[in-house]
């Protein structure tokens, strides 16, 4: 095994890695991930091919997070969940002070499950709560009751240190009133960390299909901007750091994994559609269920998209991606990853978009107002 | 631009022999002439190279606004008028109503007028009697000094330029060697024909006859309609008294959308000017658009069918700006400035008179609807010259109007207000002076020179509001409040905003997403590489056009 001082810098070589777990009992309306429905019959199989997979690392590479997500993990039953968790444990070795979460539908948690994570090492568990009002979930599609999400934290509570809690806002309908609710909701259940997703209408999913025929409306921009705003004061005020565009976390509970993705650092990626990035290089894992088993299992590549980026087009995509965090981007750091100069890259439109009140500068790190991150995405075009 | 009204003079440049009374062989050359108002110059060029004009009228639509234009083209060169009705086959004709008609609009008497259907052949013979009896046979003499008059040419890939002549003294031969007067070149010919009607070779054309010839021209410009072709060794020394040269009348600025496309686009206005010398062009640059070409046509119909040429020709994305007619300003220093691009316009201290140019318009309109044209002409500025009634139900109406009141859609404005029956059809008088001023658009407090229109002062409020609104619709929203001004001189005299976008973020950003973010930036990215930006606003390709619709 290496040791993490003869391994290249964290943005060519991985200190964090992902796995993928496709199944689900039903696709939620909004859903546009890579999963598997009514396949239950092939978990096993899928449990071999990922097992596969995780072979052609050759040696066990030593991690320093661990994201398990879905799909729903905790779909798998206990056995097959301790099955998983022993192969990807065998594979990516948890480095010490190490993080490892789950993805977990708190319709399909129980005790059995959480003691099979807390004994692979699990450090915090994800829970897909997205609002505490039937109509809402139901809207949603989502298969849970709002009392499953307590009891979740309930049981989760016993053995694992860290819970997220995950709320989905701009959902048709939606009032203002209702979000406050489901915020409180959450906050009441002591989560060390809250992300809140703006409802997205994914081409070709149930959800913009109906908004298409014109059997839902969705919430105005200025709607969605108030609650949007709504969370990010209310979850300020309950002491929680807003860092990054969706993520909220109390001191020292941000998700380590998660800013991986921003920083533009390397992950390994391991099952069904599942992406990775090693030596500047981005791959994508196919996302056909037959697919995958039939490569991994065959001992092939299970890769289906791959690019390689030009280093300036890599230091554009760090600039984008870290732009979406609270520290924003460091200039010496960004140098020292990118080898660009942040202010030859952008310099005159970071300079524009300071004097418009968008971005803040202090000179060592650019990074969004509040009111550059209503509008981040239209912003970071303009600055690439 | 609509549909094309029956030509008053008929049929292909032609040649045809002709059986007449007692066996006798004629010869007939026949000059086809367009029926657009944009292309009247060449009516004249024709009729001055022939002896008489068959003067057609369809029997379903009547009496057209050009058919009179041209009947007094005619008359003024004095041609013998042979006028004919065609289209009689037609169950809608209305063939007693409209010879009444033509009795009163160009004065022909109702026993001249002949009755044909060019598709079932009816009358056709009794044309030909007729073309021969009263149309007086070419004068020329055949053993004077070549004379030619030029009234036409075309570029061919092959051949070179292809020139088309009526001789007026003289023989021209195959093989000799011709002088163009104008501009002294001489050329040996190396074919000559005649219009049978199909290009057929022959190897002499002598007086009174048409046809064309080839002499390895190589570029159309060197051949200008209106002169004379003589011979070389044996000249005239009377040439003939040509054309005027037809000059644009309509402007527009044309700009490639990527910087480094201007040289292509010159090779390609160039390629077009090849077969059109009535299109001109030369380079300007725009502050808001960069390099590019102001552009001269003859009229809107002629601008757009060059435009549909050069899209056809080329791949290139293009800018047009609106256009706009030839002004002319008298400085204070007494000098005269032509004005074919609003930016050209000086500073009002300047300024001594604004001039504009103004034509004498002709409708032809159901007399029901007389109230609506003088309506919409009063709102064009129109001075009323005089009402005609041809019948009861028909009248022409007669005004002078500034002829950039004209050219943008009056047309389509005639048509809609007559249901389809009005036509139109005006001649240029001459400059007039104005209250004219230069409305300016300013898009986020930077003047933006590609949008500035030449308006009349009384209607440059109602312009610029409207222009202001169209613009709104066109132009995105940014970042931050966009705002709209119009503006004369540094007065201010129309405001609009567009609203800063609110909120637009994504939610999710992991792994899987980044690729596709990526992309999504790649695209949009490319779509605000089509638009244009002044300043840190991206104006669309159709906004530099929003100046034209804000006529309703
Ligand atoms: N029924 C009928 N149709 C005719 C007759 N003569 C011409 N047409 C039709 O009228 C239409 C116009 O004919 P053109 O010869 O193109 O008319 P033009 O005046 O030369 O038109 P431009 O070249 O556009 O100026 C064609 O569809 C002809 O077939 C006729 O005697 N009877
Ligand atoms: S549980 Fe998650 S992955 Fe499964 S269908 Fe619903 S949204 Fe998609």
């Amino acid at each position: 095994m290496r040791s993490s001082s003869d391994r290249p810098p964290a943005w060519l070589w991985p200190r964090a890695a992902y796995v993928h777990v496709p199944f689900c009992a039903h696709r939620c309306s909004y859903c546009d991930f890579a999963i598997a429905v009514g396949q239950d019959h092939l978990i096993e199989l899928y449990l071999d091919a990922l097992s596969a997979e995780l072979a052609t690392l050759g040696t066990p590479e030593p991690v320093q997070t661990i994201f398990l997500g879905g799909g729903t993990p905790t779909y798998l039953s206990a056995a097959q969940l301790a099955r998983l968790l022993g192969d990807v444990t065998r594979w990516l070795s948890a480095e010490p002070g190490h993080e490892f979460t789950v993805e977990a539908n708190p319709g399909t948690l129980d005790a059995d499950k959480v003691v099979v994570l807390a004994s692979h090492g699990v450090t915090r568990v994800s829970l897909g709560a997205q609002s505490f009002h039937p109509h809402l979930l139901r809207a949603l599609e989502r298969d849970h009751a709002p009392q499953d999400v307590s009891r979740a934290v309930e049981i989760v509570r016993k053995r694992i240190g860290q819970i997220s809690l995950d709320l989905i806002f701009g959902v048709p309908e939606q009032t203002e009133g209702e979000w406050q609710d489901d915020l409180e909701r959450a906050l009441g259940l002591g989560p060390d960390h809250v992300s809140t997703y703006g409802l997205t209408y994914e081409k070709g999913t149930p959800l913009w299909k109906r908004r298409g025929r014109g059997e839902v409306v969705a919430l105005g921009e200025e709607q969605e901007l108030a609650l949007y705003a709504r969370g990010i004061d209310t979850l300020e005020a309950a002491g929680f750091e807003h860092y990054e565009i969706s993520n909220f976390a109390l001191p020292g509970r941000r998700s380590r994994h998660n800013q991986v993705y921003w920083a533009n650092e390397a992950y390994f990626g391991f099952g069904m559609g599942a992406a990775r990035y090693l030596n500047g290089r981005r791959e994508l894992n196919t996302r056909s269920l037959k697919g995958y088993l039939q490569r991994a299992l065959a001992g092939e590549s299970t890769t289906f998209q791959s690019e390689e980026l030009s280093p300036e087009e890599r230091a554009r995509e760090t600039m984008a991606l870290q732009l979406r965090r609270k520290e924003g981007i460091g200039r010496a750091a960004f140098r020292a990853q990118t080898g660009y100069d942040l202010d030859a890259l952008a310099g005159p439109a970071i300079a524009r978009h300071v004097e418009l009140g968008l971005l803040g500068d202090d000179g060592g790190h650019v990074f969004l107002t509040r009111r550059g991150k209503y509008v981040a995405d239209a912003l970071i075009e303009r600055l690439l | 631009m609509g549909e094309k009204p029956p030509s008053p003079l008929p049929l292909s440049p032609g040649g045809r022999g002709v059986g007449g009374e007692g066996g006798q062989c004629y010869e007939l050359n026949l000059i086809d002439t367009p029926g657009h108002v944009d292309f009247n110059y060449e009516v004249s060029r024709s009729l001055a190279a022939c002896e008489g004009a068959i003067l057609l009228v369809d029997a379903s639509q009547g009496v057209q606004a050009q058919t009179v234009a041209n009947a007094y083209l005619a008359m003024e060169n004095d041609l013998t008028i042979v006028p004919v009705l065609n289209k009689i086959d037609m169950p809608i004709a209305r063939p007693d109503e409209v010879i009444a008609e033509m009795e009163h609009a160009v004065g022909v008497s109702a026993a001249e007028v002949l009755r044909v259907s060019a598709k079932s052949g009816l009358g056709i013979d009794e044309l030909f009697k007729a073309i021969i009896e009263r149309i007086p046979p070419p004068p020329g003499d055949p053993m004077a000094p070549l004379t030619a008059l030029v009234y036409n040419s075309h570029f061919d890939t092959f051949k070179g330029v292809v020139v088309y002549v009526r001789v007026m003294d003289g023989v021209l031969r195959k093989g000799q060697r011709i002088r163009l007067m104008r501009g002294a070149t001489e050329h040996e010919v190396a074919e000559l024909g005649q219009f049978r009607p199909a290009p057929t070779a022959c190897n002499v054309l002598s007086a009174g006859q048409v046809g064309y010839f080839m002499a390895q021209i190589k570029t159309i410009a060197d051949v200008h309609i209106g002169d004379t072709v003589t011979d070389a060794a044996n000249p005239t020394d009377t040439p003939l008294t040509g054309y005027k040269e037809p000059k644009p009348m309509v402007y527009s600025g044309l700009y490639p959308v990527e910087n480094k496309d201007f040289e292509e686009l010159r090779e390609s206005l160039a390629k077009l000017r090849l077969n059109d010398s009535s299109f001109v062009f030369q380079p300007e640059v725009s502050e808001g658009l960069g390099f590019g070409f102001r552009c001269g046509f003859l009229g809107m119909l002629h601008r757009e069918i060059i435009q549909q040429r050069l899209e056809r020709d080329s791949e290139l994305e293009l800018v047009q700006t609106a256009p706009n007619v030839t002004y002319e300003v008298l400085t204070r220093k007494g000098e005269i400035l032509a004005i074919d691009n609003p930016q050209k316009v000086p500073e009002a201290g300047q300024i001594e008179e604004f001039r504009e140019p103004i034509v004498r318009i002709s409708f032809l309109l159901p007399a029901a609807n007389i109230g609506d044209l003088m309506q919409l002409c009063s709102e064009r500025r129109g001075i009323y010259v005089r009402t005609e009634y041809l019948s009861p139900t028909r009248a022409i109406l007669v005004y002078e109007m500034p002829l950039a009141e004209v050219i943008y859609d009056l047309y389509d404005k005639l048509k809609s207000v007559t249901h389809g029956y009005g036509t139109m059809d005006y001649e240029f008088l001459g400059y007039r002076p104005a209250d004219l001023v230069r409305l300016d658009v300013l898009v986020h407090h930077k003047r933006v020179d590609a949008l500035s229109t030449i308006v009349h002062r009384a209607t440059a409020d109602r312009r610029g509001r409207r222009l202001l609104k169209k613009l709104r619709e066109e132009i995105d929203r940014h970042l931050f409040e966009v705002i709209l001004q119009a503006a004369i001189g540094s007065r201010i005299i129309a405001r609009e905003s567009i609203a800063p976008m609110k909120k637009n973020v994504t939610a999710k950003c992991y792994g899987g997403d980044i690729t596709r973010k990526r992309k999504l930036w790649a695209k949009q990215a490319a779509g605000k590489k089509r638009m244009k930006q002044v300043g840190q606003v991206d104006i669309p390709q159709e906004a530099f056009l929003a100046v034209l619709e804000t006529d309703q």
